[in-house]
Protein backbone atom coordinates (compact mmCIF):
# COMPACT_ATOMS: atom_id res chain seq x y z
CA UNK A 1 0.00 0.00 0.00
CA UNK A 2 1.52 3.56 -0.86
CA UNK A 3 1.44 6.23 0.99
CA UNK A 4 -0.90 7.90 -1.20
CA UNK A 5 -3.54 5.31 -0.65
CA UNK A 6 -2.80 5.28 3.06
CA UNK A 7 -3.27 9.26 2.96
CA UNK A 8 -6.69 8.86 1.13
CA UNK A 9 -8.10 6.08 3.39
CA UNK A 10 -6.72 8.19 6.45
CA UNK A 11 -8.11 11.10 5.25
CA UNK A 12 -11.74 9.91 4.20
CA UNK A 13 -11.75 8.24 7.52
CA UNK A 14 -11.26 11.91 9.33
CA UNK A 15 -13.77 13.74 7.68
CA UNK A 16 -15.88 10.96 7.48
CA UNK A 17 -15.85 11.24 11.40
CA UNK A 18 -15.75 14.65 11.22
CA UNK A 19 -19.39 15.35 9.34
CA UNK A 20 -20.46 12.88 11.37
CA UNK A 21 -19.19 15.19 14.49
CA UNK A 22 -20.75 18.15 12.43
CA UNK A 23 -24.35 16.91 11.69
CA UNK A 24 -24.68 15.42 15.36
CA UNK A 25 -26.29 18.86 17.40
CA UNK A 26 -28.14 20.06 14.79
CA UNK A 27 -29.57 16.67 13.79
CA UNK A 28 -30.56 15.42 17.03
CA UNK A 29 -31.95 19.26 17.56
CA UNK A 30 -34.34 18.84 14.42
CA UNK A 31 -35.56 15.46 15.28
CA UNK A 32 -36.75 16.14 18.78
CA UNK A 33 -38.53 19.03 17.40
CA UNK A 34 -40.21 17.09 14.42
CA UNK A 35 -40.65 14.30 17.35
CA UNK A 36 -41.97 16.46 20.23
CA UNK A 37 -42.90 19.81 18.54
CA UNK A 38 -45.85 21.16 16.23
CA UNK A 39 -45.06 23.99 14.45
CA UNK A 40 -46.00 25.60 11.47
CA UNK A 41 -44.06 24.67 7.98
CA UNK A 42 -43.44 21.11 10.00
CA UNK A 43 -43.98 19.10 6.64
CA UNK A 44 -42.19 21.59 4.88
CA UNK A 45 -39.12 21.07 7.27
CA UNK A 46 -39.60 16.96 7.04
CA UNK A 47 -39.20 16.94 3.68
CA UNK A 48 -36.21 19.30 3.29
CA UNK A 49 -34.54 17.35 5.66
CA UNK A 50 -35.44 14.15 3.73
CA UNK A 51 -34.50 15.60 -0.07
CA UNK A 52 -30.72 14.56 0.31
CA UNK A 53 -31.98 10.94 0.61
CA UNK A 54 -33.85 10.73 -2.64
CA UNK A 55 -31.89 13.85 -5.20
CA UNK A 56 -29.91 12.37 -6.61
CA UNK A 57 -26.22 12.94 -5.11
CA UNK A 58 -25.05 15.05 -8.21
CA UNK A 59 -27.91 17.24 -8.18
CA UNK A 60 -27.43 18.05 -4.21
CA UNK A 61 -24.14 18.51 -5.05
CA UNK A 62 -24.59 21.18 -7.52
CA UNK A 63 -26.89 23.03 -5.46
CA UNK A 64 -23.80 23.30 -2.58
CA UNK A 65 -21.91 24.33 -5.69
CA UNK A 66 -23.84 27.32 -6.04
CA UNK A 67 -24.47 27.81 -2.55
CA UNK A 68 -20.61 28.18 -1.75
CA UNK A 69 -19.22 29.08 -4.65
CA UNK A 70 -17.75 32.44 -4.91
CA UNK A 71 -20.70 33.21 -6.94
CA UNK A 72 -23.10 32.23 -4.54
CA UNK A 73 -24.98 33.17 -1.69
CA UNK A 74 -23.20 31.64 0.98
CA UNK A 75 -20.07 31.43 -0.82
CA UNK A 76 -19.95 35.03 -1.34
CA UNK A 77 -20.31 35.95 2.31
CA UNK A 78 -17.56 33.51 2.76
CA UNK A 79 -14.87 34.93 0.52
CA UNK A 80 -15.87 38.53 1.79
CA UNK A 81 -13.64 37.12 5.23
CA UNK A 82 -11.37 35.24 2.95
CA UNK A 83 -12.36 31.53 3.25
CA UNK A 84 -12.52 29.39 0.68
CA UNK A 85 -15.38 26.26 0.78
CA UNK A 86 -15.42 24.91 -2.87
CA UNK A 87 -12.15 22.33 -3.85
CA UNK A 88 -11.12 22.36 -0.40
CA UNK A 89 -11.26 19.54 2.77
CA UNK A 90 -13.97 21.87 4.21
CA UNK A 91 -16.19 21.09 1.08
CA UNK A 92 -15.91 17.56 1.72
CA UNK A 93 -17.03 17.35 5.47
CA UNK A 94 -20.10 19.61 4.51
CA UNK A 95 -21.23 17.26 1.52
CA UNK A 96 -21.03 14.30 3.60
CA UNK A 97 -23.12 15.87 6.21
CA UNK A 98 -25.59 17.15 4.17
CA UNK A 99 -25.67 13.53 2.75
CA UNK A 100 -25.73 12.01 6.32
CA UNK A 101 -28.00 14.08 8.19
CA UNK A 102 -31.32 12.71 7.10
CA UNK A 103 -30.38 9.31 8.08
CA UNK A 104 -29.18 10.82 11.78
CA UNK A 105 -32.49 12.77 12.09
CA UNK A 106 -34.84 9.92 10.98
CA UNK A 107 -33.56 7.20 13.03
CA UNK A 108 -32.66 9.97 15.96
CA UNK A 109 -36.42 10.65 15.57
CA UNK A 110 -37.62 7.21 16.05
CA UNK A 111 -36.07 7.20 18.94
CA UNK A 112 -37.04 10.34 20.73
CA UNK A 113 -40.95 9.03 19.62
CA UNK A 114 -40.21 6.03 21.88
CA UNK A 115 -39.45 7.68 24.59
CA UNK A 116 -42.78 7.51 27.16
CA UNK A 117 -44.22 10.57 27.36
CA UNK A 118 -45.45 10.12 30.85
CA UNK A 119 -41.75 9.85 32.27
CA UNK A 120 -41.19 13.24 31.21
CA UNK A 121 -43.87 14.45 32.28
CA UNK A 122 -43.74 12.91 35.69
CA UNK A 123 -39.67 15.06 35.67
CA UNK A 124 -41.75 17.92 34.94
CA UNK A 125 -44.25 17.89 37.77
CA UNK A 126 -40.98 17.43 40.06
CA UNK A 127 -39.99 20.84 39.07
CA UNK A 128 -37.56 20.01 35.84
CA UNK A 129 -37.35 23.06 33.66
CA UNK A 130 -37.69 21.65 29.77
CA UNK A 131 -33.47 21.52 29.35
CA UNK A 132 -33.26 19.62 32.49
CA UNK A 133 -35.84 17.14 31.01
CA UNK A 134 -34.45 16.86 28.04
CA UNK A 135 -30.94 16.22 29.33
CA UNK A 136 -31.74 13.64 32.07
CA UNK A 137 -34.51 11.80 30.81
CA UNK A 138 -35.21 12.18 27.08
CA UNK A 139 -31.47 12.07 25.69
CA UNK A 140 -30.44 8.98 27.72
CA UNK A 141 -33.40 7.04 26.86
CA UNK A 142 -33.01 7.76 22.77
CA UNK A 143 -29.42 7.54 23.42
CA UNK A 144 -29.29 4.37 21.16
CA UNK A 145 -31.11 5.60 18.16
CA UNK A 146 -28.77 8.12 18.54
CA UNK A 147 -25.85 6.49 18.23
CA UNK A 148 -27.36 4.04 15.94
CA UNK A 149 -28.41 7.47 13.82
CA UNK A 150 -24.59 8.64 13.78
CA UNK A 151 -23.48 5.34 13.01
CA UNK A 152 -25.62 5.33 9.81
CA UNK A 153 -24.76 9.21 9.12
CA UNK A 154 -21.21 7.97 9.36
CA UNK A 155 -21.32 5.11 7.09
CA UNK A 156 -23.03 7.09 4.35
CA UNK A 157 -20.45 9.91 5.36
CA UNK A 158 -17.73 7.23 4.26
CA UNK A 159 -19.38 6.29 0.83
CA UNK A 160 -20.46 9.81 -0.31
CA UNK A 161 -19.65 10.24 -3.97
CA UNK A 162 -21.52 12.63 -6.45
CA UNK A 163 -21.96 15.41 -4.04
CA UNK A 164 -18.06 15.53 -3.26
CA UNK A 165 -16.84 15.06 -6.73
CA UNK A 166 -19.00 18.04 -7.61
CA UNK A 167 -18.55 20.65 -4.92
CA UNK A 168 -15.00 19.29 -3.39
CA UNK A 169 -13.44 17.75 -6.75
CA UNK A 170 -10.41 14.97 -7.38
CA UNK A 171 -8.07 16.87 -5.53
CA UNK A 172 -4.94 13.95 -4.95
CA UNK A 173 -3.95 15.18 -1.30
CA UNK A 174 -6.03 17.35 -0.61
CA UNK A 175 -10.01 16.18 -1.06
CA UNK A 176 -9.51 12.76 -3.15
CA UNK A 177 -11.79 10.48 -0.82
CA UNK A 178 -12.00 6.69 -0.86
CA UNK A 179 -15.11 6.94 -3.45
CA UNK A 180 -14.08 9.50 -5.47
CA UNK A 181 -10.98 8.00 -5.75
CA UNK A 182 -11.90 4.25 -6.87
CA UNK A 183 -13.64 6.60 -10.03
CA UNK A 184 -10.50 8.65 -10.84
CA UNK A 185 -8.09 6.05 -11.04
CA UNK A 186 -10.23 3.95 -13.04
CA UNK A 187 -11.23 6.94 -15.27
CA UNK A 188 -7.53 7.40 -16.18
CA UNK A 189 -6.84 3.79 -16.18
CA UNK A 190 -4.55 3.06 -12.81
CA UNK A 191 -6.59 0.07 -12.24
CA UNK A 192 -4.10 -1.30 -9.63
CA UNK A 193 -5.10 2.12 -7.28
CA UNK A 194 -8.51 2.06 -7.83
CA UNK A 195 -8.46 -2.01 -7.06
CA UNK A 196 -6.54 -1.41 -3.73
CA UNK A 197 -9.07 1.39 -2.58
CA UNK A 198 -11.56 -0.86 -3.55
CA UNK A 199 -10.66 -3.67 -0.81
CA UNK A 200 -10.24 -0.92 1.80
CA UNK A 201 -13.35 0.20 1.07
CA UNK A 202 -15.14 -3.40 1.70
CA UNK A 203 -13.03 -4.07 4.62
CA UNK A 204 -13.96 -0.42 6.13
CA UNK A 205 -17.97 -1.03 5.30
CA UNK A 206 -17.60 -4.73 6.64
CA UNK A 207 -16.41 -3.92 9.76
CA UNK A 208 -19.20 -0.51 10.03
CA UNK A 209 -21.73 -2.93 9.55
CA UNK A 210 -20.68 -5.66 11.60
CA UNK A 211 -20.39 -3.08 14.58
CA UNK A 212 -24.08 -1.98 13.69
CA UNK A 213 -25.61 -5.09 13.74
CA UNK A 214 -23.90 -6.31 16.68
CA UNK A 215 -24.93 -3.04 18.59
CA UNK A 216 -28.49 -3.70 17.09
CA UNK A 217 -28.82 -7.02 18.38
CA UNK A 218 -27.72 -5.78 21.96
CA UNK A 219 -30.67 -3.18 21.98
CA UNK B 1 -28.55 31.55 -10.42
CA UNK B 2 -28.77 31.73 -13.66
CA UNK B 3 -25.87 29.71 -13.94
CA UNK B 4 -27.74 26.95 -11.49
CA UNK B 5 -30.74 27.30 -14.10
CA UNK B 6 -28.66 26.32 -17.11
CA UNK B 7 -27.50 23.08 -14.89
CA UNK B 8 -30.97 22.55 -14.24
CA UNK B 9 -31.76 22.65 -18.04
CA UNK B 10 -29.12 20.66 -18.47
CA UNK B 11 -29.66 18.21 -16.95
CA UNK B 12 -33.44 17.91 -17.62
CA UNK B 13 -32.11 17.59 -21.54
CA UNK B 14 -29.75 15.19 -20.63
CA UNK B 15 -32.89 13.10 -18.77
CA UNK B 16 -35.15 13.45 -21.50
CA UNK B 17 -33.47 13.48 -24.45
CA UNK B 18 -33.22 9.62 -25.41
CA UNK B 19 -36.67 9.20 -24.66
CA UNK B 20 -37.73 12.27 -27.27
CA UNK B 21 -35.25 9.86 -29.43
CA UNK B 22 -37.16 6.86 -29.02
CA UNK B 23 -40.51 8.15 -29.67
CA UNK B 24 -39.56 10.09 -32.64
CA UNK B 25 -38.36 7.69 -35.08
CA UNK B 26 -39.44 4.87 -36.61
CA UNK B 27 -37.29 1.56 -36.50
CA UNK B 28 -36.31 1.72 -39.99
CA UNK B 29 -33.87 4.18 -39.53
CA UNK B 30 -30.93 2.97 -38.43
CA UNK B 31 -28.37 4.91 -35.65
CA UNK B 32 -25.00 5.96 -35.40
CA UNK B 33 -23.17 5.79 -32.37
CA UNK B 34 -20.51 8.15 -31.98
CA UNK B 35 -18.49 7.87 -28.60
CA UNK B 36 -16.93 11.86 -29.10
CA UNK B 37 -14.53 13.87 -27.14
CA UNK B 38 -16.61 16.66 -24.60
CA UNK B 39 -15.07 19.35 -26.40
CA UNK B 40 -17.21 18.28 -29.90
CA UNK B 41 -20.32 18.66 -28.18
CA UNK B 42 -21.65 21.72 -29.78
CA UNK B 43 -20.41 21.15 -33.10
CA UNK B 44 -21.43 17.69 -33.54
CA UNK B 45 -24.88 18.84 -32.56
CA UNK B 46 -24.86 21.33 -35.14
CA UNK B 47 -23.83 19.24 -37.59
CA UNK B 48 -26.34 16.08 -36.27
CA UNK B 49 -29.15 17.48 -38.66
CA UNK B 50 -27.20 17.81 -41.85
CA UNK B 51 -25.65 14.49 -41.37
CA UNK B 52 -29.30 12.90 -40.20
CA UNK B 53 -30.97 14.68 -43.75
CA UNK B 54 -28.15 13.08 -45.79
CA UNK B 55 -28.03 9.74 -44.95
CA UNK B 56 -30.94 8.78 -43.04
CA UNK B 57 -28.77 7.86 -40.04
CA UNK B 58 -29.94 8.42 -37.02
CA UNK B 59 -26.61 9.88 -34.89
CA UNK B 60 -27.02 9.21 -31.07
CA UNK B 61 -23.96 11.37 -29.15
CA UNK B 62 -22.16 9.52 -26.61
CA UNK B 63 -19.74 12.27 -25.19
CA UNK B 64 -17.77 12.69 -22.43
CA UNK B 65 -13.77 12.60 -21.62
CA UNK B 66 -11.80 10.85 -24.01
CA UNK B 67 -10.34 8.85 -21.16
CA UNK B 68 -13.88 7.65 -20.33
CA UNK B 69 -14.83 6.77 -23.80
CA UNK B 70 -11.58 5.02 -24.11
CA UNK B 71 -12.17 2.86 -21.15
CA UNK B 72 -15.76 2.27 -22.29
CA UNK B 73 -14.53 0.59 -25.30
CA UNK B 74 -11.80 -1.18 -24.08
CA UNK B 75 -15.00 -2.54 -21.54
CA UNK B 76 -16.65 -3.53 -24.97
CA UNK B 77 -19.06 -0.38 -24.98
CA UNK B 78 -20.49 -0.32 -28.41
CA UNK B 79 -20.15 2.76 -30.29
CA UNK B 80 -19.76 2.73 -34.06
CA UNK B 81 -16.99 5.82 -34.20
CA UNK B 82 -14.60 7.31 -31.63
CA UNK B 83 -13.24 10.56 -31.84
CA UNK B 84 -10.62 11.23 -29.22
CA UNK B 85 -8.81 14.68 -28.31
CA UNK B 86 -5.44 13.12 -28.15
CA UNK B 87 -3.57 10.27 -29.71
CA UNK B 88 -3.19 8.67 -26.37
CA UNK B 89 -6.56 7.65 -25.85
CA UNK B 90 -6.68 6.13 -29.50
CA UNK B 91 -3.36 4.27 -29.19
CA UNK B 92 -4.89 3.25 -26.06
CA UNK B 93 -8.21 1.19 -27.56
CA UNK B 94 -6.00 0.70 -30.75
CA UNK B 95 -7.36 -3.15 -29.99
CA UNK B 96 -10.62 -2.10 -30.81
CA UNK B 97 -10.67 -0.24 -33.77
CA UNK B 98 -10.19 -0.53 -37.32
CA UNK B 99 -6.61 0.87 -38.16
CA UNK B 100 -7.34 1.63 -41.73
CA UNK B 101 -10.08 4.21 -41.10
CA UNK B 102 -7.93 6.11 -38.50
CA UNK B 103 -7.97 9.54 -39.52
CA UNK B 104 -6.90 13.08 -38.01
CA UNK B 105 -9.57 14.88 -38.22
CA UNK B 106 -9.61 17.96 -36.26
CA UNK B 107 -6.81 20.23 -34.50
CA UNK B 108 -7.01 22.24 -31.78
CA UNK B 109 -5.69 24.88 -29.23
CA UNK B 110 -4.86 25.83 -25.75
CA UNK B 111 -6.62 28.71 -23.97
CA UNK B 112 -6.53 29.91 -20.30
CA UNK B 113 -10.19 31.05 -19.12
CA UNK B 114 -11.23 32.79 -16.44
CA UNK B 115 -14.60 33.55 -14.62
CA UNK B 116 -16.65 36.48 -16.78
CA UNK B 117 -16.84 38.67 -13.50
CA UNK B 118 -13.24 38.75 -12.95
CA UNK B 119 -12.04 39.24 -16.99
CA UNK B 120 -8.44 40.20 -17.33
CA UNK B 121 -5.85 39.03 -19.99
CA UNK B 122 -2.59 37.39 -19.63
CA UNK B 123 0.75 38.31 -21.36
CA UNK B 124 2.06 34.79 -20.86
CA UNK B 125 0.98 31.26 -18.87
CA UNK B 126 3.25 32.51 -16.08
CA UNK B 127 0.55 34.40 -15.33
CA UNK B 128 -0.85 31.99 -13.03
CA UNK B 129 1.78 32.72 -11.09
CA UNK B 130 0.17 35.65 -9.85
CA UNK B 131 -0.74 34.72 -6.15
CA UNK B 132 -4.44 36.12 -7.16
CA UNK B 133 -5.20 33.17 -8.98
CA UNK B 134 -5.88 30.65 -6.38
CA UNK B 135 -7.22 27.96 -8.49
CA UNK B 136 -6.54 26.45 -11.49
CA UNK B 137 -9.05 23.56 -12.96
CA UNK B 138 -7.50 21.14 -15.94
CA UNK B 139 -8.42 17.77 -17.30
CA UNK B 140 -7.01 14.99 -14.95
CA UNK B 141 -3.32 15.23 -15.92
CA UNK B 142 -3.43 11.40 -15.57
CA UNK B 143 -5.56 10.52 -18.58
CA UNK B 144 -8.10 13.88 -19.63
CA UNK B 145 -6.77 14.64 -22.83
CA UNK B 146 -6.91 18.63 -21.96
CA UNK B 147 -4.94 17.76 -18.87
CA UNK B 148 -2.40 15.78 -20.38
CA UNK B 149 -1.73 18.83 -22.85
CA UNK B 150 -1.93 21.43 -20.04
CA UNK B 151 0.56 19.28 -18.04
CA UNK B 152 3.02 18.81 -21.18
CA UNK B 153 2.65 22.76 -21.89
CA UNK B 154 3.49 24.12 -18.22
CA UNK B 155 5.89 21.63 -18.13
CA UNK B 156 7.50 23.28 -21.19
CA UNK B 157 7.33 26.93 -19.84
CA UNK B 158 9.01 25.06 -16.80
CA UNK B 159 6.25 26.58 -14.29
CA UNK B 160 4.40 22.57 -13.66
CA UNK B 161 6.08 22.63 -10.42
CA UNK B 162 5.14 25.69 -9.40
CA UNK B 163 1.55 25.84 -10.04
CA UNK B 164 0.92 22.17 -8.59
CA UNK B 165 -0.91 22.92 -5.39
CA UNK B 166 -3.26 25.45 -7.36
CA UNK B 167 -3.91 22.76 -9.86
CA UNK B 168 -8.05 20.59 -9.68
CA UNK B 169 -7.96 18.02 -11.86
CA UNK B 170 -11.66 17.76 -13.33
CA UNK B 171 -12.70 14.34 -14.80
CA UNK B 172 -13.45 16.09 -18.41
CA UNK B 173 -12.33 19.54 -20.21
CA UNK B 174 -15.93 20.75 -19.67
CA UNK B 175 -15.96 20.22 -16.06
CA UNK B 176 -12.61 22.05 -15.61
CA UNK B 177 -14.56 24.95 -17.69
CA UNK B 178 -17.29 24.69 -15.41
CA UNK B 179 -15.42 25.05 -12.35
CA UNK B 180 -14.19 28.74 -13.94
CA UNK B 181 -17.53 29.35 -15.08
CA UNK B 182 -19.04 28.40 -11.15
CA UNK B 183 -16.33 31.23 -9.92
CA UNK B 184 -14.87 28.04 -8.17
CA UNK B 185 -11.77 28.66 -9.86
CA UNK B 186 -9.91 31.49 -10.32
CA UNK B 187 -8.75 30.03 -14.13
CA UNK B 188 -9.03 27.34 -16.06
CA UNK B 189 -6.32 25.76 -18.90
CA UNK B 190 -9.44 24.68 -21.45
CA UNK B 191 -9.34 24.78 -25.32
CA UNK B 192 -9.79 27.65 -27.31
CA UNK B 193 -13.58 25.89 -28.84
CA UNK B 194 -14.55 25.23 -25.13
CA UNK B 195 -14.42 29.17 -24.03
CA UNK B 196 -16.68 30.15 -27.00
CA UNK B 197 -19.35 27.78 -25.44
CA UNK B 198 -19.12 29.40 -21.80
CA UNK B 199 -21.65 32.01 -20.92
CA UNK B 200 -19.33 33.06 -17.97
CA UNK B 201 -16.07 32.58 -18.75
CA UNK B 202 -13.83 34.62 -21.07
CA UNK B 203 -10.55 33.90 -23.00
CA UNK B 204 -7.27 35.26 -20.63
CA UNK B 205 -4.52 34.05 -23.39
CA UNK B 206 -4.66 31.65 -26.37
CA UNK B 207 -2.05 29.55 -26.61
CA UNK B 208 -1.46 29.06 -30.33
CA UNK B 209 -0.66 25.74 -31.60
CA UNK B 210 2.93 27.06 -32.99
CA UNK B 211 4.34 27.33 -29.17
CA UNK B 212 1.64 24.88 -27.34
CA UNK B 213 1.42 21.63 -27.98
CA UNK B 214 0.10 19.47 -31.00
CA UNK B 215 -3.65 18.65 -30.63
CA UNK B 216 -5.28 16.31 -33.09
CA UNK B 217 -8.06 14.53 -32.55
CA UNK B 218 -7.71 11.05 -34.15
CA UNK B 219 -11.28 9.12 -35.35
CA UNK B 220 -11.44 5.86 -36.65
CA UNK B 221 -14.55 2.94 -36.54
CA UNK B 222 -14.94 0.68 -34.01
CA UNK B 223 -15.03 -2.99 -34.35
CA UNK B 224 -17.81 -3.84 -31.83
CA UNK B 225 -20.33 -1.34 -33.48
CA UNK B 226 -23.31 -2.87 -34.70
CA UNK B 227 -23.18 -0.44 -37.44
CA UNK B 228 -19.86 -0.23 -38.70
CA UNK B 229 -20.94 0.95 -42.17
CA UNK B 230 -22.74 4.14 -40.52
CA UNK B 231 -19.68 4.74 -38.59
CA UNK B 232 -17.73 4.94 -41.98
CA UNK B 233 -20.57 7.21 -43.19
CA UNK B 234 -20.08 9.45 -40.63
CA UNK B 235 -16.38 9.42 -40.70
CA UNK B 236 -16.44 10.66 -44.14
CA UNK B 237 -19.06 13.20 -43.79
CA UNK B 238 -16.81 14.57 -40.93
CA UNK B 239 -14.40 15.17 -43.09
CA UNK B 240 -16.13 16.86 -45.81
CA UNK B 241 -15.62 20.34 -46.80
CA UNK B 242 -19.09 21.04 -45.41
CA UNK B 243 -18.45 19.98 -42.06
CA UNK B 244 -14.94 21.26 -41.71
CA UNK B 245 -16.74 24.84 -42.59
CA UNK B 246 -18.76 24.08 -39.54
CA UNK B 247 -15.37 23.18 -37.38
CA UNK B 248 -13.45 25.90 -38.56
CA UNK B 249 -16.15 28.10 -37.97
CA UNK B 250 -16.14 27.06 -34.03
CA UNK B 251 -12.33 27.52 -33.53
CA UNK B 252 -10.84 23.99 -34.47
CA UNK B 253 -8.19 24.10 -37.04
CA UNK B 254 -8.34 21.31 -40.33
CA UNK B 255 -5.33 19.20 -39.14
CA UNK B 256 -2.38 19.90 -40.89
CA UNK B 257 -0.58 16.53 -41.96
CA UNK B 258 2.47 15.48 -40.12
CA UNK B 259 5.68 14.94 -42.24
CA UNK B 260 8.19 12.40 -40.94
Amino acid sequence: MTAEIRDIAIFTTVAALAATAVMLVPGVAIAWLLARRRFPGKAIVETVVSLPLVMPPVATGLMLLWLFSRRGPLGALFDRIGIEIVFTPAAVVIAMSVMGLPLLIRTARAGFEQVTRRYEQIAETLGAGPWRVFSTVTLPLATRNILAGAMLGFSRALGEFGATIVVAGSIPGRTRTLAVGIYSFTETGQDRQAAILLVISVSIAFVAVLASNRMAREA
Amino acid sequence: MTLLLRWLVLAACLALAPRADAQGRGASNRQVVVSAAVSLTEVLQQLAPAYQAKTGDRLVLNLGASNTLARQISFGAGADLFISADEAQMNAVAAYIDPATRVDLLANQLAIAVPDDRPRTMMSARDLLDPAIRRIAIGDPAAVPAGVYARQYLQTIGIWSDVASKLVPAGSVRLALMAVESGAADAGIVYHTDVATAAHAREALLIPSTNGPRIVYPAAVVRAGKNPEGGRRLLAFLGSPDAIAVFTRAGFIAPVPVRN
